[in-house]
């Protein structure tokens, strides 16, 4: 435990005043609310020209599309992370190797859903977030096969094969699709919470079991949650074996539910989760829409990260919780830029962005 | 002086001293330049106007050097006019006192300054706050180096 501390102490302070000093220029609640007030994507642009996404936005032309605008957000997010990998070393650079494979289940993920609505190659390389491992030309090869186990297959896991066994490209549609990129995403977080809870140690694994530990707890509560209300069968081969603090008889209890409305009381009622899920089924009544838990677990690790800051800081935890940060942001910016285009109510969108107390 | 005994030779304890006092002191200064140096070239990149300000770490932790320098070489000044064993000890551990010390405040002013440079990236109001504990840490080396002074003056 001293040693990882030393380590860190020696090792990577030059990648941790880095990250402090980025947190500073990160958008603040305010600004994330006034740029959800903006009457146009122009105007966003012109608000964030000046911060960390202003050298991507620059290279839009007048007339751009929300996708393009997106893009460049992600773009922006994707060269902050970029940059730390390049300053870090040692443990820490593995760390933030393990935690780009997770962006390889999102792509995964989003490749099936693209795939399954009949959009082009095109059409899915400009939503592709480039903080991913797996390289460009081999999603295109994943792009040209029809099946989705074959896929899982090439791309993932035996384990992801299992998970997804069931799904094929002419059934994933509606909440179908969600469910699928649920069950990708939740395949992409268990790796990672395996590192986390298996190779790290000490204050490190303290600091991010957390994180890890609550993403994996809320991608098992999302897919039976989602199963129900489009009253999927067999959900338990969907699931993840791996669990933190939603043990086995939690998800009994939620696999033991007749409807949504009934899971959704479990999960309020769960003696860890209730202080991010309570009033879940009020929420879930006015949006119509499970949106709202995904929201409630960036929330709830944004809140985590926040106190990881403000903890002793020779820890990869710290590296965690600005990705959480740095990750929060660009996906709020993205629902901003998605909900002007829109025309959402700003009500509505607020909702929608996970937002620092 | 012609030493036959080793372990009773003044001239031998007084340069081990004053080697003790440069050498270890030399230590504490890397030290403190090596763990906050990368903080502050981090914090300058995110934020290239705190970087001065942040460099006051590394200044503070190569006076750690000159201090014993300091009395390095006030120990061998001292060395000619060295009759008794009892003067040899007293700069051997003046020596000892200084090294020790800086080597300490070495890994202080490092580890504060590793923290006050990230804090002043993250906040630049932070800084005169933050360097409190950076200055904390300079003053263990400065208590060692007022008792070298007093222990090598006062050897004869």
């Amino acid at each position: 435990m001293v040693s990882d501390t030393l380590s860190h102490l020696l090792r990577d302070n030059y990648l941790i005043a880095r990250l402090r000093g980025k947190r500073s220029n990160l958008l603040q609640r305010q600004q994330l609310i006034a740029l959800s007030e903006s009457k146009s994507q122009t105007e966003i642009i012109g608000l964030l020209a000046e911060g960390p996404y202003g050298p991507e936005l620059s290279k839009l032309g007048g007339e751009s599309s929300t996708i393009e605008t997106e893009r460049a957000v992600r773009l922006g997010y994707a060269d902050s992370v970029m940059s730390l990998i390049r300053a870090s070393g040692g443990d820490t650079h593995e760390f933030l190797v393990q935690y780009r494979r997770r962006f390889d289940a999102y792509s995964l993920a989003s490749l099936v859903v693209f795939k399954a609505q009949g959009k082009t190659w095109e059409e899915y390389l400009a939503t592709r977030l480039p903080v991913a491992l797996i390289k460009e030309q081999e999603l295109h090869r994943l792009y040209s096969l029809d099946d989705v186990s074959t896929i899982a297959r090439e791309a993932g896991d035996r384990h992801l094969v299992e998970r997804v066994k069931g799904f094929s490209m002419t059934d994933i549609e509606g909440e179908r699709a969600s469910l699928a990129r649920d069950i990708i995403n939740g395949w992409g977080e268990e790796r990672f919470y395996k590192y986390v809870d298996e190779k790290l140690s000490g204050p490190d694994r303290e600091n991010c079991l957390p994180i890890a530990g609550s993403a994996i707890d809320i991608a098992n509560l999302t897919i039976i949650i989602r199963s129900k209300l489009i009253g999927a069968s067999g959900v338990r081969d969907h699931l993840i074996p791996s669990h933190w603090k939603l043990n086995q008889r939690a998800i009994d209890q939620l696999l033991a539910a007749t409807d949504t409305l009934q899971a959704l009381d479990a999960a309020a009622g769960h003696e860890y989760y209730s202080r991010i899920l309570s009033g879940a089924r009020q929420r879930y009544e006015e949006s119509k829409s499970l949106s709202f838990i995904e929201v409630a677990l960036r929330r709830y690790q944004l809140d985590l990260s926040k106190r990881l800051f403000l903890g002793f800081p020779y820890s990869v935890g710290i590296v965690l919780a600005f990705l959480v940060l740095k990750e929060n942001e660009a996906r709020n910016l993205a629902a901003v830029l998605a909900g002007v285009a829109a025309g959402l109510p700003t009500d509505e969108l607020r909702s929608l962005l996970a937002l620092q107390e | 002086m012609v030493c036959v005994d080793l372990t009773t030779c003044p001239t031998f304890w007084a340069s081990l001293g004053a080697g003790l006092s440069v050498l270890l002191s030399a230590i504490g200064a890397g030290l403190g330049i090596g763990i906050s140096g990368p903080a502050i070239a981090g914090a300058g990149v995110e934020r290239p106007e705190v970087m001065l300000k942040t460099f006051i770490a590394t200044i503070l932790a190569e006076a750690l050097a000159i201090y014993g320098l300091v009395v390095g070489l006030l120990s061998i000044f001292a060395i000619p006019s060295l009759t008794t064993i009892e003067g040899g000890t007293r700069i051997f551990a003046a020596g000892l006192t200084m090294g020790a010390a800086s080597l300490g405040a070495g890994f202080g002013i490092g580890a504060a300054g590793s923290a006050m440079a990230s804090a002043t990236a993250e906040k630049p109001d932070i800084f005169s706050r933050a360097v409190i504990s950076l200055i904390l840490a300079e003053a263990l080396a400065i208590y060692a180096l007022v008792t070298a002074l007093l222990l090598v003056f006062g050897a004869k």
